[in-house]
């Protein structure tokens, strides 16, 4: 049976093709289109993904939409509705943005694979969240914990999930927390008072929050209140993203935290100023942490389960999901690779083939790799082109010299094999380099990435030997595993990875299993073998506002135009020539 | 035109909009070049767009950093220029899909966009000259627009050469359709804006009234889901 699942009109859309219960690939249509959380309708990716399989589009059994999308405008209606006459001027562009594309997405996909309407289906879009990460998990049952902004009404979910030995499958959802009560939301509001784009830059407020102290947790908890039933409310005068697209937060807001950031200003930590806005993240990351740990605990006092799967787009908050692990209960929590929207693609085709069409539960591939894979083909004949010399090498030359450019602090561009579904680079699209000096950091910040001096770098290394840098709790490893988890770097390792060990001690660590990157795992050993600690600074593989890199030609020119020394795809290698060319091109060139 | 410009950049609020605009169009516009530089076989020309992408890039960081040293001087913080959230957009070359583009075509659109942008650059040079910085910025820009101009019309020349005028020409077209569409659908929204605002406050009212009462009576925090909600995978409902 082949299922194609799709998530479309909001952020990170994707396409995701099931063949027989088993995912067989997975894209995010910005990989493809190479604009940064491409909302459109995921034309490339579905195209990429039946090319892929070799499936004609007339032949799918089933096209399952990721949320129902008359359910989202009656919210949006009802939203507008509840908010009159303050809604006015959001109205017209909310319903033009409906009815323009969204509520027609069943006439859409029909026409453009030409199935047939019947064979369009729909799922909740909590449900497609709750099946990307119960279906990918190797668990028998677990509890399911669902948050993000909003999908149809639902904010919040809590249920079950279930394999049943007859081999049928089961996800119950239980309860909800509806629209526009958010834990996302609120999370989003401080992401805009901070000057920071909104589905974005949510990670830059995790970042900040390590810089700050929770001294405004008061004032943050007047927005967001406790019910008695282990639920909350946000108190509506403090928002405004409830009544207009335009604004997330309200004057009253801004008289309870002070004046809003300006998108440009930097931020100076030294500064009175900039210690408020850290200050201002570190409490609203405090108290997004207390109240899931809370919910998480209590779901698990319910349940009695050991294993919670957590997604949604507020699981991306790897401080969180560490306290949850640790706090809450559950002896291990799945995050899948794509916790957010694009994974509700895979999530939606899974869902119905256990579910509405009954298949038996297969295992899924406990890895995130289903998107295109790297031609090494393109790079040698690109870099050829514009004479750089082109190496190609044999496996264990090429961990080799690799390992030596890493441990003489050259930074390495790596593509392998099929890139990653989901926004963490996790070895197989990323930016390495030695990870023991702030220089490092500094360097990477400045000649690559060019962003903020306050957002941390991720390490990975051996599942192994995590243990020994990093304080990880039980099931720690496998949060770890898809880079879940932010841990406590081992006191005595920080100052030997100081680049990627945060302000407060903490790392976003990958622990890597070798079964799932070999070529990495290996390399992270043989650098090992130099430095004498098998870990990597692993970063994704793209520069500021760029999606990450998925061809060989894209890796290729974000080589030439950024502070890369070495790029790899596969087995193929390129270096930046000694020295620049005589005369620049442009004086070559009339 | 020139004293509207004037008017205009004379602004403070304005003129950081401005540069902050620009900032995100020409970065834009350098990420559509860097596609055009991975997506043409032609080795030349790849190396040229790469050029040409490194400096709209540069240009953006160039107006950004402008924009925010004036957005630090601006003394009225209380309130904020982007009313918040939103983060000036406009994506750089009038929605252009690189992918969709032959070369030759390409080539022709970027002279014809790369000439506009140096008249009005130009333009924009001479009315802040009350403010060295911005202005340096612009003579900066102007100069790497030459190289744009140039190498776009001999590279076309080469890739088409009986026909690279008509190219030009054809380009021009296409860029004042755009315009034209572009009026068209803000016009067409304007009045689709006004007629649902008109709806907005005609016919809602009452639903509005029967959606508040309906709303005092949902319970806070956790809802029951109906456990038959998800046997329906054909509804959109």
């Amino acid at each position: 049976m082949k299922i194609l699942g799709i998530s479309a009109h909001y952020h990170d859309s994707a396409a995701a093709l099931v063949v027989d219960g088993v995912p067989v690939c997975a894209v995010q249509e910005e990989r493809l289109s190479r604009r940064k959380n491409d909302a459109t309708f995921p034309a490339g990716a579905i195209e990429w993904c039946l090319d892929r399989a070799g499936v004609d589009a007339v032949d799918l059994d089933a096209v399952v939409f990721y949320e129902r999308s008359m359910l989202k405008l009656d919210r949006i209606l009802t939203s507008a509705l509840r908010a009159f006459p303050r809604s006015w001027r959001s109205f017209p562009n909310a319903i033009k943005n409906s009815l323009g594309e969204k509520v027609w997405v069943r006439g859409i996909i029909s026409s453009y694979l030409g199935v047939p309407r019947s064979r369009i289906l729909f799922t909740d879009h909590h449900i497609a969240h709750a099946a990307a990460a119960f279906f990918t998990a190797p668990t028998r049952r677990a509890a399911m914990l669902k948050a993000d902004g909003v999908g149809e009404w639902a904010t919040l979910t809590a249920g079950r999930g279930e394999r049943r030995d007859d081999g049928t499958a089961d996800i119950t959802l239980h309860r909800e927390i509806r629209f526009p009560h958010s834990l996302g939301m609120l999370y989003s509001t401080f992401t805009a008072y901070l000057g920071f784009a909104v589905n974005e830059d949510e990670y830059k407020v995790m970042g900040l929050a390590a810089y700050g102290r929770p001294t405004m947790i008061d004032r943050v908890r007047r927005l967001i209140q406790r019910t008695p039933d282990g639920g909350f409310v946000l108190v509506p005068e403090y928002f405004e993203y409830q009544t207009t697209a335009s604004r997330s937060f309200s004057s009253k807001f801004v008289d309870l935290f002070g004046p809003a950031r300006q998108a440009y200003d930097p931020i100076e930590l030294e500064t009175d100023e900039g210690r408020r806005f850290a200050d201002c993240a570190a409490s609203v990351q405090r108290v997004l942490e207390d109240t899931l740990v809370d919910i998480a605990r209590a779901l698990h006092e319910e349940t009695g389960l050991a294993d919670l799967c957590f997604s949604g787009g507020v699981a991306l908050n790897g401080v969180a999901n560490a306290r949850i692990l640790a706090e809450s209960g559950f002896e291990r929590v799945f995050v899948p690779p794509a916790p957010g929207d694009a994974g509700c693609a895979l999530g939606a085709a899974l869902y119905a083939d256990r579910i509405y069409f009954h298949n038996a539960d297969r295992d899924v591939p406990d890895h995130p790799f289903w998107g295109p894979p790297v031609d090494s083909a393109e790079l040698a004949r690109a870099a050829r082109e514009d004479g750089h010399d082109i190496e190609e090498l044999d496996e264990t030359a090429l961990i080799e010299q690799i390992a030596d450019d890493l441990a003489a602090g050259r930074i390495v561009g790596w593509m392998d094999g099929a890139s990653e579904f989901g926004p963490r680079a996790l070895g197989h699209r990323s930016i390495l380099a030695a990870p023991h000096s702030r220089e490092m950091r500094d360097r990477l910040n400045r000649d690559i990435k060019n962003r903020e001096e306050f957002r941390p770098f991720a390490p990975v290394t051996p599942a192994g030997t995590a243990d020994r840098y990093f304080e990880l709790p039980s099931g720690g490893a496998r949060l770890a595993r898809f880079m879940s988890g932010v841990f406590a770097v081992r006191p005595e390792w920080q100052s030997e990875l100081a680049a990627v060990t945060h302000v407060d001690g903490t790392a976003r660590l990958q622990a890597l299993e070798h079964d799932m990157a070999p070529r990495l795992h290996t390399l992270l050993e043989a650098y090992g073998r130099r430095s004498g600690i098998p870990v990597l600074l692993n970063t994704s593989f793209n520069v500021a506002g760029e999606p990450i890199v998925n061809r060989a030609v894209e890796g290729y020119s974000t080589f030439r135009r950024c502070g890369i020394d070495v790029l790899v795809a596969d087995r193929t290698v390129v270096r930046k020539h000694a020295s620049p060319p005589a005369r620049p091109l442009k004086e070559r060139v009339p | 035109m020139r004293p509207i410009h004037k008017w205009v950049w004379g602004d403070f609020d304005r003129r950081v909009r401005k540069l902050l605009l620009f900032a995100e169009v020409e970065t834009d516009g350098g990420r559509d070049i860097l596609r055009a530089a991975e997506l043409t076989s032609d080795p030349l020309l790849r190396r040229l767009y790469l050029e040409h992408a490194i400096d709209e890039l540069h240009h953006g960081d160039l107006f950004r950093q402008r924009g925010s040293a004036l957005l630090r001087t601006r003394s009225t913080h209380d309130r904020t220029l982007f009313n918040g959230s939103p983060l000036p957009g406009g994506h750089g070359l009038d929605d252009l899909h690189v992918e969709n583009e032959p070369d030759h075509r390409l080539l022709a659109f970027l002279h014809v966009a790369e000439k506009a942008a140096a008249d009005r650059f130009a333009i924009y040079r001479d009315v802040v000259d009350d403010d060295p910085p911005t202005r340096a910025i612009f003579e900066e820009i102007l100069r790497d627009e030459v190289f744009h101009m140039n190498y776009t019309y001999t590279q076309l020349a080469r890739m088409s050469p009986r026909s690279y005028k008509r190219q030009v020409w054809r380009a021009r077209a296409s860029r004042l359709w755009k315009r034209y569409l572009r009026a068209a659908a803000g016009v067409a929204g304007l009045l689709g804006a006004v007629s649902l605002t008109v709806v907005y406050f005609v016919v809602l009212p009452p639903f509005a009234w029967l959606a508040r009462r309906a709303e005092r009576r949902e319970r806070d925090g956790w809802i029951p889901i109906s456990r038959d909600r998800r046997d329906s995978p054909t509804s959109q409902y």
